[in-house]
C-alpha cells in the first residue's frame, strides 16, 4: 500500500466516528488547570479518546463521559487542543480547536491569579453554575476571567498536624483518624503531603497520591516538644508554591504558637502574596492568653490574631471544635468544601507589582447566592 | 566538738522551723496539689504502711530512724522510697493535722541527730529533697501535703543548717539545696514558689549561677525584662562567657530597645568557636534584629547564610532565610532552600534550641544536684553516727506519747 492510498482510507474511516471538543472554547486563552470535555458519536464501541496539547498526548479515557483536566501551564501561548476517539474495530474520529494568548502589554508582567470560590443559595452549595455567572473585580475594576473549573480539580494538599506534647494518646489517635477521613476521600489525581511538627518537624512525607505512604507516616509518629506553627505554616505556603492547580494546607493545632521564631506576619504576608488556602482547625475553643520566655501576653494575643487573619485572608476557614471526636468531621468537611469550589483565574489588569494590597471581589450576575472567596492578595 | 557548740542554738530555730513548716503547709498545700484519691488512701508500701493508717507516733519516729539509717548506710535507691511511704502514710489529704503529727515526730529525731552533729542536717536535707524529686516525678497524685512538707522539711533543714553553722560552706550548700529545689518546682511550672527558692539561694550565695539564671528565667517569662536584665549582669560578672547567660541578655535588652548591646552580644555568641544549644538561637535571633528594617534585610540574609553553613542540618535557619529571600524577592531560591533540606531526611533536631529556651532543662541543674550529693555522701558517716550517739540534754519532742 502506498502512502496515499493509506491516507485516503484512514480518511475514509475518520468520517465514520464524530468527535467535538466542547471545552474549552476556541479562541480563548487557556492557563493552568483546564477542564477539557470531548463528546464523540459513534456507531461502533468507542475504544478510547485522547487529547493532544500542542502534539503531546495529555490524556486518555476509555469511557464516557470523556472529561479531562489537564494542566497546561501558565505560558501565555497559543495552544492545540486535538481529541480523537479510537474505535475498537481501528477507525477513529478527530477535532481540532486553538486557544489565544491574552494580548497584553509588553511593559507589563502578568501573574495568572486563582481564586477559589464557594457559592451558597439557600445555606446550600450551588454547583451549577457556568463561568459566565461570575465577575471579578480586582480594586473594584471587573476583569476577564480566562481560566474556569468546577467540582473536578485536582487538589494538592499539606496536611499540617500538631504533634506536640499535649497531643499524645488519644488526641493523636483522634488526628490519624481524621487524617484518614481526608485521605480517603482524595481522587487519584489528589496529592497530599503530611507534616507532623512540634517546635520542630518530627515527620513528613512528599507530595504523593499514595495513601499508604501517607498513612504510615502518623501511625509511626510519636508526640513530643511544643509547638511553632507559624514556621512550619510558612514552609508548607514554601513548598505549595511550586505548585499547581488548587493548593491549600489544612493546619490542626490544639495551642498556639509557642516557639516560632517567624512571626506570624511573615505567615500574613505569605498568605496575602500566594495562592494557597489555608483551613485552620483549632481545638479546645477560645485563644487563651500565655506568656512564654518568647513573648509575653499582648506579644502572644497579637500573634494568634495575625494568624487568624491569616487564613480568613487567603480564602481559607477557621474551623473550631471544643472536642477531639469532633476532628474527622472537620477533615470531612474541608475536604467536601475544597471539592464544592469553583476555580477563578484571570490575569490583572491592575497590577504593577509593588506589594500594595488588591481587594478582590466575586459576584454572581443576577445574584441569587452567598460567595466566599480571598479577600484579596498582595500585588508581588 | 563543732556539734556541742553549734547545738547550744539548736532549741530556738527548730521551733521557727516547726512554725515555717505549719505555715507553709496551710498555705500552700491546697492549692498546689492533687486531691487525694480513695486509692492512694488505701495503698501499702513496702513496709506494709497504708495512707491513712494509725501509725503511733514513737513508731513514726522509729521509722523515721530507720529510714536515716538506711540513708546514711548507702541505701540510696531505697530510703527515699521509704521516706515517701512513711510521708504519704501519715500526712493524708484529707486531713491537716496529720501533716503536724508527722513534722513533731520527724523533728522529734531531727533534734536528736542535728543536737549530737550540725553536719547530719545535709544528708538529711537531701534525702527529703530526693523523696521530693521522686513524688514530682511520679505525679505526687493524692499527696499533696506529703509532697508539700517533705519539700519544705529538705528547704528548712538547708536554712536551719547554714544559720546554725554560719559558716560560707553551709551557706554554699543551703544555697544549692534552695536552687535545685526551685529547679524542680519550675519543672511543676510553680513558676512564683520558685523563685522564692532562686532569690533565698541567691541571698546565700550571690555567686551562685544557676540561681541567677533560673530566677532571671522567670522574670523574663513574667515580661519583666528589667529585673531580668540587672540578674543577668550580676550572673555574667561571675561568669562573663556563659553562652545562655549572654543570649538570655541580648534578648532582653532587645525587649528594652537597647539593640546595640544586644546586636554586640549576639555578634560575639556567633563568632564563639565552640558552639553550644544557643549557638543557632544566636544566628536566628541576630538576623531577626537586623531584619526588623528593610535597610538590614541584607545582613540578616548574610548572618542566615553563614549560620547554614555552620549548621547545615538546621531546618528552622532555611526557613527563616526563606522568609527573608521572599521579602527580597527570591522566591525560587527560597523554595529550592527548603526543598533541598527536606530532600535529605527528617531534619535533625531541627527547632529544638528554640524550645530548650523556653523550657526548664534536664541538664540545667545537674551541677547543683551533683554538688548536693558530693555534699551528702560526705556526710553519711557523720549521720549515722549522729543516729547512734545517746540523745542530748536539751532535745525533747514536746510530742505526747
Amino acid at each position: 500500500m502506498t502512502g496515499a492510498a493509506g491516507l485516503l482510507l484512514a480518511g475514509a474511516a475518520l468520517a465514520q466516528v464524530a468527535v467535538r471538543i466542547q471545552s474549552p472554547s476556541p479562541d480563548q486563552p487557556v492557563f493552568g488547570t483546564t477542564q477539557v470535555d470531548v463528546g464523540v458519536s459513534s456507531g461502533e464501541k468507542v475504544d478510547r479518546v485522547e487529547v493532544f496539547v500542542n502534539g503531546k498526548l495529555m490524556g486518555t479515557a476509555q469511557q464516557p463521559p470523556y472529561k479531562f483536566n489537564l494542566d497546561v501551564g501558565d505560558d501565555n501561548i497559543r495552544r492545540e487542543f486535538r481529541a480523537v476517539a479510537h474505535t475498537t474495530s481501528g477507525t477513529a474520529g478527530a477535532d481540532t480547536i486553538v486557544t489565544l494568548p491574552v494580548q497584553i502589554n509588553d511593559e507589563m508582567n502578568l501573574k495568572l491569579r486563582a481564586l477559589f470560590a464557594s457559592v451558597a443559595s439557600f445555606g446550600k452549595s450551588n454547583l451549577t453554575l457556568n463561568q459566565e455567572d461570575f465577575q471579578v473585580f480586582d480594586n473594584g475594576v471587573p476583569q476577564q476571567i480566562v481560566t474556569f473549573g468546577r467540582d473536578e480539580l485536582p487538589l494538592t494538599a499539606v496536611l499540617l498536624l500538631d504533634t506536640s506534647e499535649s497531643m499524645q494518646g488519644e488526641r493523636l489517635e483522634a488526628v490519624r483518624r481524621g487524617t484518614r477521613a481526608f485521605l480517603d476521600g482524595m481522587k487519584p489525581s489528589d496529592e497530599a503531603m503530611l507534616a507532623l511538627f512540634s517546635d520542630r518537624l518530627l515527620n513528613f512525607t512528599p507530595f504523593t497520591s499514595d495513601k499508604k505512604e501517607l498513612d504510615s507516616a502518623i501511625a509511626t509518629t510519636q508526640a513530643a516538644g511544643g509547638t511553632a506553627v507559624n514556621d512550619f505554616l510558612y514552609l508548607s505556603l514554601k513548598l505549595l508554591d511550586a505548585r499547581q492547580g488548587q493548593r491549600v494546607v489544612v493546619l490542626f493545632s490544639d495551642g498556639s504558637d509557642v516557639h516560632s521564631v517567624l512571626p506570624a506576619a511573615d505567615v500574613l504576608w505569605k498568605a496575602r502574596a500566594g495562592q494557597s488556602l489555608i483551613y485552620w482547625i483549632q481545638l479546645g475553643g477560645k485563644h487563651k492568653s500565655f506568656t512564654s520566655a518568647w513573648r509575653d501576653f499582648k506579644g502572644n494575643d497579637r500573634e494568634f490574631d495575625e494568624l487568624e487573619k491569616a487564613v480568613q485572608e487567603s480564602g481559607g476557614r477557621i474551623l473550631a471544635i471544643n472536642r477531639i471526636n469532633e476532628l474527622e468531621g472537620a477533615f470531612r468537611n474541608i475536604l467536601q468544601e475544597l471539592r464544592q469550589q469553583y476555580a477563578l483565574g484571570y490575569y490583572p489588569t491592575t497590577a504593577k507589582g509593588d506589594g500594595k494590597w488588591h481587594k478582590v471581589e466575586v459576584r454572581l450576575r443576577g445574584g441569587g447566592g452567598r460567595v466566599h472567596t480571598r479577600e484579596g492578595y498582595a500585588d508581588y | 566538738m563543732r556539734a556541742r557548740t553549734e547545738g547550744k542554738h539548736f532549741g530556738e530555730p527548730l521551733v521557727w522551723l516547726a512554725a515555717a513548716v505549719c505555715l507553709w503547709a496551710g498555705q500552700t498545700a491546697w492549692a498546689q496539689g492533687p486531691a487525694a484519691s480513695t486509692e492512694a488512701r488505701g495503698r501499702t508500701g513496702s513496709r506494709g504502711l497504708r495512707a491513712g493508717a494509725e501509725i503511733p507516733p514513737e513508731k513514726i519516729q522509729e521509722l523515721y530512724r530507720k529510714i536515716l539509717s538506711d540513708w546514711s548506710a548507702g541505701q540510696t535507691d531505697q530510703a527515699p522510697d521509704e521516706l515517701i511511704e512513711l510521708e504519704t502514710a501519715v500526712a493524708v489529704d484529707t486531713d491537716a493535722r496529720t501533716h503536724r503529727i508527722l513534722l513533731k515526730e520527724e523533728q522529734a529525731v531531727i533534734h536528736q541527730v542535728g543536737g549530737a552533729d550540725l553536719e547530719a542536717l545535709v544528708p538529711i536535707a537531701v534525702l527529703h529533697h530526693e523523696a521530693y524529686r521522686r513524688l514530682l516525678e511520679r505525679g505526687g497524685r493524692g499527696h499533696a501535703l506529703a509532697m508539700v512538707h517533705t519539700r519544705n522539711m529538705a528547704k528548712d533543714l538547708a536554712l536551719l543548717y547554714s544559720e546554725q553553722s554560719g559558716s560560707e560552706g553551709a551557706k554554699l550548700v543551703a544555697s544549692r539545696l534552695l536552687t535545685s529545689l526551685g529547679g524542680l518546682l519550675l519543672q511543676s511550672a510553680q513558676q512564683l514558689p520558685a523563685a522564692e527558692m532562686f532569690q533565698k539561694g541567691i541571698e546565700l550565695d550571690g555567686r551562685n549561677i544557676a540561681a541567677l539564671l533560673a530566677l532571671s528565667t522567670v522574670y523574663e517569662k513574667n515580661a519583666q525584662a528589667e529585673t531580668a536584665v540587672k540578674l543577668l549582669r550580676q550572673a555574667l560578672e561571675i561568669e562573663p562567657a556563659n553562652a545562655e547567660g549572654r543570649l538570655r541578655l541580648a534578648l532582653n535588652l532587645k525587649r528594652l530597645d537597647q539593640d546595640v548591646e544586644a546586636r554586640k552580644l549576639l555578634a560575639g555568641l556567633v563568632a564563639d568557636k565552640e558552639p553550644s544549644w544557643v549557638t543557632p538561637l544566636a544566628y536566628q535571633e541576630l538576623a531577626r534584629l537586623d531584619g526588623s528594617n528593610k535597610k538590614g534585610a541584607a545582613e540578616a540574609e548574610k548572618v542566615l547564610r553563614q549560620g547554614i553553613e555552620r549548621f547545615p542540618d538546621d531546618l528552622r535557619l532555611r526557613i527563616q532565610l526563606a522568609a527573608v529571600l521572599d521579602r527580597r524577592g527570591a522566591p525560587g531560591e527560597a523554595t529550592a532552600l527548603i526543598e533541598k533540606a527536606l530532600a535529605k531526611s527528617t531534619p535533625r533536631e531541627a527547632g529544638a534550641s528554640r524550645y530548650l529556651y523556653n523550657a526548664v532543662r534536664a541538664d540545667e541543674f545537674a551541677p547543683t544536684r551533683t554538688f548536693l550529693d558530693e555534699n551528702s555522701k560526705s556526710r553519711l558517716q557523720v549521720l549515722a553516727q549522729a543516729l547512734s550517739a545517746p540523745p542530748a540534754e536539751t532535745t525533747g519532742t514536746g510530742v505526747a506519747p
